[in-house]
This record gives C-alpha cells, structure tokens and sequence, in this order.
C-alpha cells in the first residue's frame, strides 16, 4: 500500500486529521453549539413530566366529570390510547423505585388518577362523535 | 519524489472528510433523539395547552402552590403576565371559555403584578391602551361564572401532593372581591386621547383604602348581548383595571356581577382634535368602596 515511509506518514497524518476533523465537529456540536431542545412536542416529554400532566387532566377531570375532554387533553401526550397513556402514568406513580429519595406521589393522586383510569375505560368515543 | 511538492492539502482534506463523517454520524447515523425533555421546551402553542392544563387542575384543586410549581417548569418569564394575556386570547378566541376562565383564576391567584401596572389616574394622557389587548375584548365571548362562585371552588381538596407536599392557603396579591359594601362610581368621565385608536369602556375598581382591587367581574349589557370581563388581567395596566371594546352606535350599560351601583348609556362618543380631525373618546369610570 504505502511505497516508502514517507506514504505511510502521510497517510498516517491524513487519518489523524480526519479525527481531528470529527473531533472539531463534536465540540462545536457538543459544546460550542449544541442542541437546544425548542419546539419540541409534549409526547417527547421526560415520564415524570408526563405522569404529571396526566395528574393534572385527572385533578380537572374529577371536578368536571367530563371524560371526552380528559381524552382530548390526553391525546397532545402521543399516538396510544388516553387509557394507555394514563395506565402508563399510574405504572410510573405507584413504582416508588421511580423517585429514590423524593417524594413518592400521595394515595390521594394515585386514586384519582385511578379515577380517570377506570371513566376512559367506561368512555366510549364513537358514542360521542356527532353524525356526519 | 512525485509527493514532495503537493503541500498540506491532504490534511485539509483529511479534515473536511472527517467533518461531513462528523455531520453524517450526527444526523444520519444517530440523529438526535428528542426524548425526556421538559415543558420549558415545548413549542409555544402546547406551552399554552400546558398552561391551560395548570390553570384548569388549579380550579379543580385549589393548590397554588402545586399550580406555581408546575408553572416553573415552563420557565415563564413572567408567569402572571403570560397567563394573563393567554386568557384574553382565549377569551377573544372563544373555543374554550372554561380554559379562558381557569387561566384567569390562576392568573388572579397566582401574585402581585409588576411595580409598573399601576394606573396612576385618571387623567386623560394616563392610559395608552394596547389596541391588541383591546381588541380582544371586543369578541363575543360571554362569561358567566361569577367571581364569588369561582372563589367558593378554590376549596383545597388535597393535603399533599407530590410537587407540593403542604397545602397553603391562596394569598391574596392585592386586593381581591371582597363581602364589604358594595362598589359606587366615584369618577366617570370622557377622556379624549387621540392615542387610543379605538372606544373604550376603561375601568378601575378600587377598595376603601384606594387599592386595586383585582378579579372583579364585570357585566356589560347592550340591546340583544351581554359581555362580560374581570379586571386584573391586563397587568401592564393595573390590578385594578380592565376595558371594553365599544362598538359605535351601540349604547351599553355597565355593571358589576356582584350587584351595585350600574352606569348607562355608555356608547362611542367622537372627540375633536385640534387639527379638526375626528376620534372616538374613552369613558373612564372609577369604582370605589365607600
């Protein structure tokens, strides 16, 4: 491959510039430059921060009684289900593995997500869609 | 000797292919994954979603601690300003007036307006309103839920939460809506100030102690319609104040929904200028407990 050791330092040098190359790339992209998270949508949302949000339709839910609109809120959170989105919720709230040392969510926030859990269960959409 | 003479090029080469390597691997190979982020990085329109989620789990529940909380996520810059102007879109939008009315109550509940909201008076060049936020009064939205049975709602129903582990009890950030006597007009007059492009109804509601007074809701009546606007939202103005977009030719009445003293007859009424161009005034009306 390489005629003489001049070759085969050249070549060497090409590589180490090729690495310095990708190692430039990596700081700009990592450090100098790197990727803010804007305009993103609430499916990418970290579990906790969804498991909330999911508290947060149950709270409203259990004052308003209105299971179409809790599916509606749910449905900004991804493509499953709002049941599975909400059972996905109580899996993460009831595991108190999830919050080590924090403060896991109180009976009183499970039950009423519990409550949400079993009106969407109940909720049958097709029944709520007006007739074209 | 053929390779003597061709320079550091190859270097640069060595470079750039390691560049678009680089590039490659970052977008093709690898791509970013957006995964556990947070609502401070949600686009604006589910940050309002989020928002109105807050506010409409705050109605439910009562807790403004819980509620502050889950606005910080979002990282505001001025979380009462923000909900303030979402509820006027809301209002004006007229898709969700539940959602309208929970920002507003949060808004309401959540802590003093900036130093500068103040309306010093009520002296003609006092008040340049904001033709946006004005404008956004002047839809057809009606709310009806009065101030005192949104407040009797505001029950803590939860001693814990996760984010909140104690219950604290709504603070009062200015003035609020209280069962004292009931508001008198105290001023009303037609200010002309041609930097208000369009008629107004502006109100400043103050307690016996001459402060704001926010959340106070407002009823307006006109032949076939009826309106109605809480003071307190637009803090760029003042805790006390609020306004009504007038349409002209239109005559209404103002009252408030807790009962009191109404005002009639209010309608656009043009000015003059020097010049001898033609504008529309602004009623300014001050309401006062005795």
């Amino acid at each position: 491959m390489w005629h003489n050791s001049k070759d085969m330092s050249r070549w060497f040098r090409f590589f180490i510039a090729i690495g310095l190359g990708v190692a430039l790339g990596l700081i700009y992209g990592w450090l100098i430059n790197p990727v803010e998270f804007v305009d993103v949508t609430p499916g990418t949302l970290r579990v906790d921060y969804k498991s909330d949000y999911v508290l947060m339709v149950a709270e409203a839910y259990r004052a308003e009684q209105d299971a179409a609109m809790a599916a509606r809120r749910l449905s900004v959170l991804g493509n499953n289900t709002p049941l599975e989105i909400v059972r996905a919720a109580i899996l993460f709230a009831e595991d108190p593995q999830n919050f080590g040392d924090k403060l896991a969510y109180p009976d009183a926030d499970l039950e009423t997500m519990r409550l949400l859990e079993a009106a969407l269960e109940a909720w049958n959409p097709i029944v709520e869609t007006p007739p074209p | 000797m053929r390779n003597d003479n061709r320079g550091p090029w190859y270097l640069i080469t060595g470079l750039v292919v390691g560049i678009i390597i680089g590039v490659l691997v970052a977008w093709v190979v690898q791509p970013v994954n957006y995964t556990n982020t947070n609502p401070a990085s949600l686009r604006a329109d589910y940050k309002d979603q989020y928002r109105a989620m807050i506010a409409a789990a705050y109605l439910a529940n009562g807790d403004l601690v819980r509620a502050k909380d889950r606005l910080k996520q979002l990282k505001d810059e001025d979380p009462y300003r923000t909900l303030a102007e979402q509820a006027q879109r809301t209002l004006a939008e007229g898709t969700f007036p539940q959602d309208a009315r929970a920002l507003g109550m949060l808004a309401i509940a959540l802590g003093q307006p900036p130093a500068t909201a103040s309306l010093p008076s009520v002296a003609p060049q006092g008040i340049t309103a904001s033709p946006e936020i004005s404008a956004t009064i002047s839809s057809g939205v009606t709310v009806t839920t009065t101030i005192s049975t949104a407040v009797a709602t505001l029950t803590p129903t939860r001693p814990a939460s996760t984010l909140a582990p104690t219950f604290t009890p709504l603070p009062t950030r200015t003035a609020t809506p209280t069962q004292g006597a009931p508001f008198i007009v105290e001023e009303q007059e037609l200010v002309c100030d041609p930097n208000i492009k369009e008629p107004l109804i502006q109100v400043l509601m103050l307690d016996a102690a001459r402060q704001e007074v926010s959340g106070v809701e407002l009823v307006v009546n006109w032949d076939g319609g009826e309106n109605s606007f809480f003071t307190g939202l637009k803090p760029e103005l003042g805790a006390g104040y609020a306004d009504f977009s007038m349409t002209p030719g239109v005559v209404y009445s103002l009252r408030l929904r807790s009962g009191g003293q109404p005002v009639s007859n209010l309608s656009a009424t043009e000015c003059e200028s020097s010049d001898g161009s033609r504008y529309y005034g602004t009623w300014r009306l001050v309401f006062i407990q005795p």
